[in-house]
């Protein structure tokens, strides 16, 4: 792997550059910017919402704008893109190619995104991510919404792009002597997401383009009054958008796959039933959009037809973690920072898929569609696995990115303070949704329950906010600061596995 | 790779397996006990709009903010709305469905107490979203 | 092969598909009084006991494993992939 920090060049060098490593280290850095740019929103978000009344955000417009940014970006912008920059690093290398199969479609792809970046946070739209209409048609203000909508446009084009070049690159341009089946199933997760990808975003490029003549008056397909149906709008964007969970949370797995024999000293417990999970899952993700439309008036006929098609997905994570599980059994772990993030997500990813079952149940829905239960279960998947899997790997690509080693202990600390401070706020938001809250609130009355509740996940979120801070702090010191890495076993691990210390790809610049 | 047996994934499947049959015969058969509205339902047209709920008893009476009902009567709300998407929810009765401009969604229940229950709305729906609330009141039936 | 998949075909005609017709032809008679409360909550509180039962089994064996097979457990032993270096 090449060290791009530590070898100085001029900036312009990489920015320009279309080499695979250096435009996974501008996903890196724009990815991990807008996490923390999201996470302070969560923070203003939360300190509202410590006690019933007006606290620090003015006004409900503010207060709604900065919780669809939030949204928007940290899956956008920071999930999304980090999945990206850890596929550029790595997949070339897995594959044994000497680079992306398209390099300048790659940097393409990456730099649709700040500007997409800009257009949301400059736009500030406050529709919430899901831009519901006729609100978003007839309501949401301009030009922040039309904003919005471009900047979504774009996004989606990267990922396309994107995914396009993952897909080339693995099936054209892997080595002969390398079979699928014998390649890591990390390279396997971006094959997967990224035919799902493929799949599922061109219904949501068109649900934006109509939303958007809707928004100008030159067509009605959302707008009751003009004969449009609002459903209509639900069916595009889950269709996307339900597959679109997997794309989030394969590459995350694929992470873990990563990680985890490497700690435990074992090879991966079945490699082939890896496989079948992530093909499994991303036919199946395809089957069960319409569970998060119970509530809009669907006959019994569809929510039974959508409910067995969510339940259908379960064996496949199930698999998934069996694998870890089996994989850990037997092996002499090490517990440095990486491994814990891992075996951090394994747990609450259990713990999300087991609250996503309970959603599936048909009934459940009258008591927690819309509420805090919702947010509270997928954050535990969102921020509680994806996050947890793509923390554990900046750590674990950290020496191999800087050619340094980031300060061991405080890393340990950031990922206790996250796991504890994810249980305070999420596992609450659970109980506070059983309670009635209902979700994307600037205010609510003054319940006891709600107000203690409320507090106790304010509470979390800033343990969650000392810890990457913390994070951080060690990163950026270490940049520079840390004990230079040794790059044949920076772990300690005692293997001579290592993808990145075989790489010797030059560049070609 | 490494040698070993697949029995203990394949007990794990089946496991999980049957679990998920559990879980959706269960939520199929309560799904069919509360969908089904009882045939002397009295209907309230419920209107959602930003930012209030308005009521319709089925004698023409018509409330607003406010909801005033029997106990141990049936009730049928036909719900919809006049702007934008707004979900009707009287969450201690565990009553809601969503508001939807252009349609009429329907869901029932009986009360069996008397009391007061707070009305909200559950979708997202704009300005005053957070504060879009109404009273439900539950009489003793004359 | 081919008699299993006659025997699925049989399997699904005798089975699945009047399960199916039953599934979704119901909703058409109308109901009884009941109170929906009891019903739903009582659905989700059984699906907790049993969230819950297998969420300590999973966590158990999640701790054990994590107590049982760190580096620095007393009865921690090399794995044997270690000896070539190679997993």
């Amino acid at each position: 792997m090449v060290l791009e920090l530590q070898k100085p060049r001029p900036i312009w060098q990489i920015m320009f550059s279309t080499h695979h490593t250096d435009v996974g280290l501008l996903y890196l850095i724009m990815s991990l910017a807008f996490f923390f740019m999201g996470g302070v929103l969560a923070l203003f978000i939360r300190i509202e919402l410590f006690l019933p009344g007006p606290q620090i955000i003015a006004d409900s417009m503010t207060f709604n704008r900065m919780f669809t940014v939030h949204g928007t970006t940290l899956i956008f912008l920071f999930i999304l893109p980090f999945a990206s920059a850890v596929g550029n690093y790595f997949v070339p290398i897995m594959v044994r190619y000497k680079d992306m199969a398209y390099p300048k479609l790659n940097a393409i792809a990456f730099w649709m995104l700040p500007p997409a970046g800009a257009l949301v946070w400059l736009g500030f739209a406050d529709f919430t991510w899901y831009a519901q209409p006729p609100y978003s048609v007839i309501s949401a203000p301009a030009p922040a919404a039309d904003m919005w909508i471009f900047g979504l446009k774009i996004i989606g084009i990267s990922q396309v792009l994107g995914s396009i070049n993952f897909i080339v690159t693995i099936l054209k341009c892997k080595h002969p002597d390398l079979p699928l089946s014998k390649m890591p199933l990390m390279a396997w997760s971006f094959l997967s997401s990224s035919l799902i990808v493929i799949v599922a975003i061109p219904t949501f490029a068109a649900a934006l383009l109509m939303l958007l003549t809707d928004r100008m008056g030159m067509s009605g397909f959302f707008d009751p009054n003009v004969g449009g149906d609002p459903i209509a709008y639900s069916h595009l964007f889950w269709f996307t958008f339900h597959p679109e969970v997997y794309v989030l949370v394969i590459p995350a797995i694929g992470m873990m796959y990563e990680i985890i024999p490497r700690f435990s000293r074992k090879p991966i417990f079945s490699h082939s039933s890896g496989v079948f999970a992530f093909i499994m899952l991303a036919m199946v993700s395809f089957a069960s959009w319409a569970h998060h439309m119970y509530a809009t008036g669907m006959s019994f006929t569809e929510k039974t037809v959508f409910m067995v098609g969510t339940l259908a997905a379960v064996p496949a994570s199930a698999m998934h973690v069996f694998n870890f599980l089996a994989t850990m059994w037997g092996g002499r772990i090490k517990f440095a920072t990486p491994m814990m993030w891992s075996v951090g997500g394994i747990a609450l990813f259990f713990a999300a898929g087991a609250g996503g079952v309970v959603n599936s149940a048909m009934p459940l829905d009258f008591i927690t569609h819309d509420s805090y239960w919702v947010v509270g279960h997928f954050h535990l998947f969102v921020m509680g696995t994806i996050a947890f899997g793509s923390f554990g790997f900046a750590y674990y690509m950290f020496p191999y990115v800087t050619g340094r080693m980031y300060h061991e202990k405080l890393g340990q600390v950031h990922f206790v303070l996250s796991f504890v401070g994810a249980i305070l706020v999420f596992f609450t938001q659970h109980i506070l949704g059983l309670f009635g809250m209902p979700r994307r609130v600037y205010d609510y009355p003054p319940f006891p329950e709600w107000i203690a509740m409320n507090q106790i996940i304010t509470m979390g979120a800033v343990l969650l906010a000392i810890g990457a801070a913390i994070w951080l702090g060690n990163f950026i010191y270490s940049m520079g600061r840390g004990k230079p890495a040794d790059m044949e076993d920076p772990f300690k691990l005692g293997g001579k596995y290592y993808y990145p210390y075989q790489q010797k790809t030059p560049h070609h610049d | 790779m490494s040698e070993h047996g697949n029995w203990a994934e394949w007990v794990y499947i089946g496991v999980v397996c049957a679990l998920l049959v559990w879980v959706g015969a269960e939520a199929w058969n309560v799904e069919r006990l509360v969908e089904h509205v009882p045939a002397d339902a009295e209907v309230i047209k419920v209107t959602g709009q930003q930012w209030f709920w308005s009521f319709e008893h089925e004698d023409g009476t018509k409330e607003i903010g406010e909801l005033h009902v029997e106990k141990g009567k049936a009730y049928k709300f036909e719900v919809t709305s006049k702007d934008v998407i707004h979900s009707f929810n009287i969450h201690d009765y565990v009553v809601l469905i969503d508001a939807v401009p252009g349609r009429i969604n329907i869901v029932w229940f009986v009360p069996d107490e008397v009391g007061e229950h707070e009305i909200q709305c559950r979708e997202y729906c704009g300005l005053l979203h957070y504060n879009m609330r109404a009273k439900l009141y539950v009489e003793e039936s004359t | 092969m081919r008699s299993k998949i006659g025997l699925l075909v049989v399997f699904t005609i005798i089975f699945i598909i009047p399960t199916l017709n039953y599934a979704f032809a119901a909703g058409d008679e109308p109901g009884e009084y009941l109170d929906r409360r009891v019903v739903i909550w009582n659905l989700f509180f059984r699906m907790m006991v049993v969230a819950f039962t297998i969420g300590a089994v999973v966590s158990g064996t999640m701790v054990w494993l994590v107590w049982r097979f760190r580096e620095s457990n007393p009865n921690a032993k090399p794995t044997k992939y270690e000896e070539t270096g190679e997993w």
